[in-house]
Order: structure tokens, then C-alpha cells, then sequence
């Protein structure tokens, strides 16, 4: 094994950082931003559960509850639940895992991050009062078009530069992984997450100008005077939702995709087998992909749109309970006949896995138009995408922390607090969601910073109170973690896990050149998942 | 027999269990033996430490979970779409009323044969509580079918008609409309579940359902309902 030539990531200069076209640079300066978001964002979460433990107003006024609400939904879905792992991880680990020496275009990746830097800022800038944005992360007109929604144009702006990062980074990854691949890299040996990356970015591809139409319309309508919204003059405020979920809807399989690809990646490594179903996993993910774009109404099943396009949206939505299913049986599969090891990794895992499992069934409802005209735009549809969004998306990704730590950092994350803080997010989300779709199903409405004193509402919302309070005690241990794995964490071996993967190949931390040449050398028989020889720990 | 409380709500629980029912079902076929197998297949130091390496898939299993899955939704979404029919077609004497959403309240218009408008309920925005005037109560016959007709003046809210589990969207520019059948008089919540801004929250009124000749003075004018007994009914 070669020696390590890099810098260590945290001795490396400011000014390296600054101007740096690395990808594992790249990657984990968008990782540490939208961590550091996920944490403001989460506590606005909690100030918003307080906020309903009891009826009546407590902690604060309703258009701050809204702004909060509005900051928490907009910076966990693009931060944490897309940047994080497309430009995070996804930055750090393609290149490693196909054998290459960077991304296809490293500077327009550098662009992608400082795109993204500056919708960072813009989103910062909506914390200074009158720069508040309280129309909700999904932005409808004609409230988003009226002067109570706030400073629209801060949300434009913001979606804008997103947008740019997202196709810049679309373009970079899928361009990589067609020209960059090591000889020998195919697709029927390809890591999972990469697959799944890659699937994603084509969502983004096709997805993302959609959006950004929307959003421009938007903005033309507030503070140009144009009327596509304005049905007093011939617009409809149907379009705008139409073209924006015809990319918001594909984009929670951008953001859950990737997680299943961690999920492939650390159960085979930590049961010591090969994934089972391999290449049945690569047509569920583009099956997946396929119909993502072909669901969008069932976020409009009450909005007014004909019934047929209801039913037959109906149709195609409980569909992806179909790919989604193949690949929960084949993780299950993986485990038969596995010599599992319960290292961290693989309890968050597992937990996702699990809590992916209760968020899919809980989809079926949703996709079934007759139950959802009683439960739509009720707390059981948030409790539902806390289920697979929230915690199956954050418990993956706290697991693939964990998992690529001594890549990352060339240290350890601590074990034992990993252990906690699972145990504490787990039981905690649990508690929170679980009664959160209870109370939604009794009709509870979403968005609500108050609701009438309903005996049996008030002990479910006290029910969650309980749970976000563990859910954030797991949070902060898993915070903990990581600040005292970076400072005092062992010092990592090349290969900690054993893994058959090519990023584990290299020293730890990954140095600045990754494999020291152009392509690794790939066996004719090299495959990600190719586990036999006892692990040695 | 027990008494249907309301309509749709009727086939909307029925709805709702066959769901939980298959959701259950499923939940132990995949969580039980996953739980399983987590204990069963353990890593021990010289004894088990390696996998079994040789099986990396089997189509006949792949085929079936596959197969099986897309039978289950599929006539799970077929029985969804004839109850979605049902919720969709009020019945032909649904008795119609037109509902107006606005910043933060309804407005509900009563019409009579013709389609004229013969009485007028107005929802007064009240943010600090969830109390709610007498003559701010939506009336409507017990055991008669109501068809509403909604729209909006300003933004897009919505008409959640709790006892019945249906909601439907109130947009500018366009008219949709739900029904609902409540059997048994009382006060019923009624809410804005679209969300509307600052008083959101607050976009809220009730059902008051009274028999059919006490709905049929009321509409005259000749009571005001004040003194009416399912006052003391319990809420729902």
C-alpha cells in the first residue's frame, strides 16, 4: 500500500481551500455547510414543535411560526437532504468509486459549490427581520404573489442559484461517470451509490428548469406585472403548481435515492455478503427514476384538477411502491444468511431501512385518491415524510458519516457515541412521526401553529414534544461525535470496514491525487459487493 | 344496525382499513423475519465470520416480490378509484350551497330553487380563540345531502369538512365542489387546511346540523337556533 502524500484536509491552507477545484474539497465544504444548515434548520423544527405542544400561542407569534416553518421545509430539503449527499457525498465518492483522478470538469464543479455558497448566503439573509419569506417552501401564488408572503424574490433568487449549482453538477457527474470510468469499471460492477447518483442527476437534468420556470413566472408576476398566475386576468394559479411539482416530486427521489445507495453500500459490507439482487436493485432504481416524473398530481388530488387526471396519477403513484419494495426485500435478502456485524454504520442502516419501511406503507394511502381527500394537507402527510425524508434520509446519511469518516478525515468516529445517538434518534423520531400521522388521521391540519383544545390532539402533540426532545438529544450526541472524532478520534486504517470497494483502496485520508495515477488497476473480476474472506477488526 | 354518522366519511373508513390491514400484513411479512435474521446471522469470531458468498440474488424470488406487490397496489388503487367515484358524485338531491373562502373566512350562500341567493352566513376572523358565534355556524338538515360549490376571492384556501373526512381545494378563478351527508345533528369542526398565510390557523367555523324542519325555519328566518338543544351535543 502507498504511503500518504496529501495533506491532512484540516492542515491544508485557506487559500488552498478557497480557489480549490478538488473534488473531496468540494465535497466536504458542501457537506459541512448543509450540516451546519441541518442543524439551524432542525432547530427551527424544534421551536416549531414547542410551538404546538399546547394550544394557544407559546413561544412565537404566528407569521415568525411561518417564517420557520417556511426555513425548515425550503434549507432541509435543498440543503441536507440534496446537497449533502449529491454535492457532498456525491463529490467525495464518484470519482473514488469508478477509478478516476477528479469530476470530468473540476472548475465547473468549483462553480457548483460557490453557486451554491451563494444561495447559502441569500438563505442567511432571510434570518434579518423584514427579509423574512413566509410562504412556505412550496411557494404557492397567489399567496406567494401577495404582500404578506414576504420578500419573494429572496426565495427566487434562491431556487435560481440552487438550480444552476444542481445542473452544473448534473451535467459534471453524469459526463464523469460515462468518460471517467477505470478499465475494467462497468456497469453491472458499479457501487450502488453511484448508480443511484447517477439516477438522481438525470432527475435533476430534467427536473430543475421546470422549477426554475415556475419560480421565474413568479417573480415576473410580484414585481414585473405579468398575469400567469393572476386568474382576474387570464391566468391560473393551477400552473404554477402543475410545473412545480412536475420537478418537486422527482426530487424526493434525488434525495432519497442516494440514501438507498448508502443503505446498499453498508449492509453488504457489515453482513459480509454480497447485496443481494444486485442488478434487480439497478432496475428498481430506474424504474424509479422513470415514473418519478409521471406522478406529480397525487401533491393535487384536492386542488381542483379533473378527476380523471386524479385517478390515473393515482395509478402511477402507488406503482412505485412496486421498485421501492424490491429493493426493502432485497436488503432484507441480504441479511439472510449474513454474518452481521452491529457497528454504528450498520444500526443507522438498518434503522433507515426500517423506518423507510413504515414511510412506504404510510405512502399507500396517499396514493390511494379516496383515502387522501380525508387526510390531505393534514399532519399525517408530514408525519409520512418525516418517516422517509426526515429520518430514513438522516439516519442514512448519519450512518454513511460514520462510514466514510476515516476516508474523509483519516480518524474514527467514536463508536460508542455513534451507538447513542441511534438509539436516541431512532426512538425519538419514532415517537414524534408516529403520533404526528395519528393526529393527522383524526384531522389535524398541517401548518398550524395553533389548533382548537381537542383533548385527544393535545396529549398526541404533548406525545410528540416528548419525542423531538430525544430526537434532538441524538442529534446533538451524533454533533458531538463528530467535533470529537475530528479532535481526538483513532487514527483510521486505509480499509477500517474491510470493504471490496475501490475508494477503500487508498490511504486514509484520501490523498489530493487519489490512486497516485491516472486509473487504479481493476481486476477482470472486481465487483463492490464481492465479500468472502473473513474480516479481519 | 349502527347509524352512519356521515357521508363519504362511511366509505372513507371503510378505506382506511383495508389499508391498515394490508399495511400491517405487510409490515410483519418484511419486519418479522428482517428482525430475525438480524439475531439469527450473527458475526462470531471462529464460528461464523464469513457470509454466504455464493447466492447474489434469485429471480425466482426477485419475480415473485415483484409480481405479488404490483397485484396488491394495483387493486388497492382500483378499489380507491370506486369509492373516489362515490366521494366525487353527490347525489342527485344534494341540496346546494355556494361557499367563498377569503383571508380568514368563508362565506356561505344559500340558494333557492332558481339559484338565487336566499340567506348568507359570514365567518368573522377571530385569532385568539376557537370560539364561534352563534350566527357564524354553517346550518345544514341532518340527513340530507349537501352539495358545496367553493371558490376563493383572494388566495387559495381549502374546505375541510371533518365529520365527512373530505377536503377540497377553494382556488381563484375556478369552481370546485365536494358533498357531504351528516345523519346526526350536532356541531362539527369545519377548517382551512390549504395553507393562507397569517390566519391559517384561525380559518376555522362550525357545522351545526339540525333536522330538516328546524333547517327549513331557520332558512325562513324565524329562529335564530340560539336556543336549539344539540348545543349540548358533543363536538366532533
Amino acid at each position: 500500500m502507498r504511503e500518504a502524500i496529501s495533506v491532512p484536509y484540516l492542515r491544508a491552507g485557506f487559500k488552498e481551500w478557497l480557489f480549490t477545484t478538488d473534488h473531496k474539497k468540494i465535497g466536504l465544504m458542501y457537506l459541512t455547510t448543509s450540516y451546519i444548515f441541518f442543524l439551524v434548520a432542525g432547530l427551527f423544527g424544534l421551536i416549531i414543535r414547542f410551538e404546538q405542544t399546547v394550544p394557544g400561542q407559546q413561544v412565537v407569534p404566528p407569521d415568525f411560526y411561518n417564517y420557520l416553518l417556511t426555513g425548515h421545509g425550503a434549507v432541509l430539503l435543498l440543503w441536507w437532504a440534496i446537497a449533502s449527499h449529491i454535492g457532498g457525498f456525491g463529490n467525495f465518492l464518484l470519482p473514488l468509486m469508478i477509478g478516476a483522478k477528479d469530476v470530468a470538469f473540476p472548475r465547473l464543479n468549483a462553480l457548483s459549490w460557490w453557486a451554491f455558497f451563494g444561495a447559502s448566503v441569500l438563505v442567511l439573509l432571510t434570518l434579518i427581520p423584514g427579509n423574512h419569506i413566509k410562504m412556505m417552501w412550496t411557494g404557492y401564488p397567489p399567496y406567494s404573489a401577495s404582500g404578506d408572503a414576504g420578500v419573494t424574490a429572496l426565495y427566487v433568487f434562491i431556487i435560481h442559484l440552487i438550480g444552476i449549482s444542481s445542473i452544473a453538477t448534473a451535467v459534471n457527474f453524469i459526463t464523469t461517470y460515462i468518460k471517467m470510468r477505470a478499465p475494467g469499471i462497468h456497469f453491472w460492477n458499479t457501487n450502488m451509490f453511484v448508480h443511484t447518483l447517477i439516477a438522481a442527476n438525470v432527475i435533476q437534468l430534467v427536473g430543475v428548469p421546470s422549477l426554475a420556470g415556475a419560480v421565474t413566472m413568479l417573480l415576473l408576476d410580484k414585481y414585473l406585472g405579468t398575469n400567469f398566475y393572476n386568474p382576474a386576468k387570464g391566468g391560473d394559479p393551477l400552473l404554477y403548481q402543475n410545473v412545480f411539482w412536475f420537478y418537486s416530486h422527482p426530487v424526493v427521489y434525488v434525495q432519497i435515492l442516494p440514501v438507498f445507495g448508502f443503505f446498499s453500500e453498508i449492509v453488504p459490507t457489515f453482513a459480509r455478503r454480497p447485496l443481494f439482487g444486485y442488478k434487480s436493485m439497478i432496475f428498481a432504481v430506474w424504474g424509479i427514476t422513470l415514473l418519478s416524473f409521471e406522478v406529480w398530481i397525487h401533491h393535487m388530488f384536492v386542488s381542483g384538477v379533473p378527476d380523471w387526471a386524479r385517478v390515473i396519477m393515482s395509478y402511477t403513484t402507488i406503482l412505485i411502491a412496486v421498485p421501492t419494495g424490491i429493493k426493502i426485500f432485497n436488503w432484507m435478502g441480504t441479511l439472510h444468511g449474513g454474518a452481521i456485524i452491529l457497528r454504528s454504520p450498520m444500526l443507522y442502516a438498518l434503522g433507515g431501512i426500517f423506518m423507510f419501511l413504515i414511510g412506504g406503507l404510510t405512502g399507500i394511502p396517499n396514493a390511494m385518491v379516496a383515502i387522501d381527500l380525508g387526510i390531505s394537507d393534514s399532519l399525517f402527510i408530514v408525519g409520512h415524510f418525516h418517516y422517509v425524508l426526515g429520518m430514513a434520509l438522516t439516519l442514512g446519511l448519519f450512518g454513511a458519516i460514520i462510514y466514510w469518516f476515516p476516508k474523509m478525515t483519516g480518524k474514527m468516529y467514536p463508536e460508542g457515541m455513534g451507538k447513542l445517538s441511534f438509539w436516541l434518534t431512532f426512538i425519538g423520531a419514532n415517537l414524534f412521526y408516529f403520533f404526528q400521522m395519528v393526529v393527522g388521521m383524526l384531522g389535524n391540519p398541517r401548518r398550524y401553529p395553533d389548533y382548537p383544545p381537542i383533548p385527544e390532539w393535545v396529549t398526541l402533540h404533548q406525545i410528540q414534544t416528548v419525542g423531538a426532545v430525544i430526537l434532538g438529544l441524538g442529534v446533538l450526541v451524533f454533533t458531538i461525535g463528530i467535533i470529537k472524532g475530528l479532535l481526538s478520534g483513532e487514527k483510521a486504517p486505509d480499509n477500517p470496514w474491510q470493504s471490496q470497494s475501490l475508494e477503500w483502496r487508498i490511504p486514509s485520508p484520501a490523498p489530493v491525487d487519489n490512486f497516485g495515477e491516472e486509473h487504479p488497476k481493476v481486476e477482470p473480476d472486481y465487483h463492490p459487493y464481492k465479500y468472502g474472506a473473513p474480516p479481519v477488526f | 344496525m349502527e347509524q352512519v354518522l356521515a357521508y363519504p366519511a362511511k366509505w372513507w373508513y371503510d378505506a382506511v382499513t383495508v389499508w391498515l390491514v394490508v399495511a400491517v400484513v405487510i409490515y410483519v411479512v418484511v419486519a418479522v423475519p428482517g428482525l430475525y435474521f438480524i439475531m439469527k446471522y450473527r458475526f462470531k469470531p471462529g464460528e461464523r465470520e464469513v457470509g454466504d458468498h455464493e447466492r447474489h440474488g434469485h429471480w425466482g424470488l426477485e419475480a415473485l416480490w415483484t409480481i405479488v406487490p404490483t397485484i396488491i397496489v394495483l387493486v388497492l388503487a382500483t378499489y380507491s378509484f370506486a369509492v373516489f367515484k362515490k366521494q366525487r358524485t353527490a347525489p342527485p338531491d344534494a341540496m346546494t350551497i355556494k361557499v367563498t373562502g377569503f383571508m380568514w373566512g368563508w362565506q356561505v350562500e344559500y340558494l333557492d330553487d332558481k339559484g338565487n341567493t336566499i340567506k348568507t352566513v359570514v365567518t368573522s376572523f377571530n385569532p385568539t380563540s376557537y370560539d364561534i358565534p352563534e350566527d357564524q355556524k354553517i346550518v345544514v338538515p341532518a340527513g340530507k345531502p349537501v352539495k358545496a360549490l367553493l371558490t376563493s376571492l383572494d388566495v387559495i384556501h381549502s374546505f375541510y369538512v371533518k365529520p365527512a373526512r373530505i377536503t377540497e381545494d377553494m382556488v381563484p378563478g375556478r369552481i370546485t365542489h365536494l358533498w357531504f351527508q351528516i345523519n346526526k345533528p350536532g356541531e362539527y369542526w369545519v377548517f382551512c387546511r390549504e395553507y393562507c398565510g397569517t390566519g391559517h390557523s384561525h380559518m376555522f367555523t362550525k357545522l351545526k346540523v339540525v333536522p330538516p324542519e328546524q333547517f327549513a325555519l331557520w332558512l325562513k328566518g324565524e329562529t335564530n337556533l340560539a336556543k336549539s338543544e344539540i348545543n349540548k351535543e358533543v363536538v366532533r
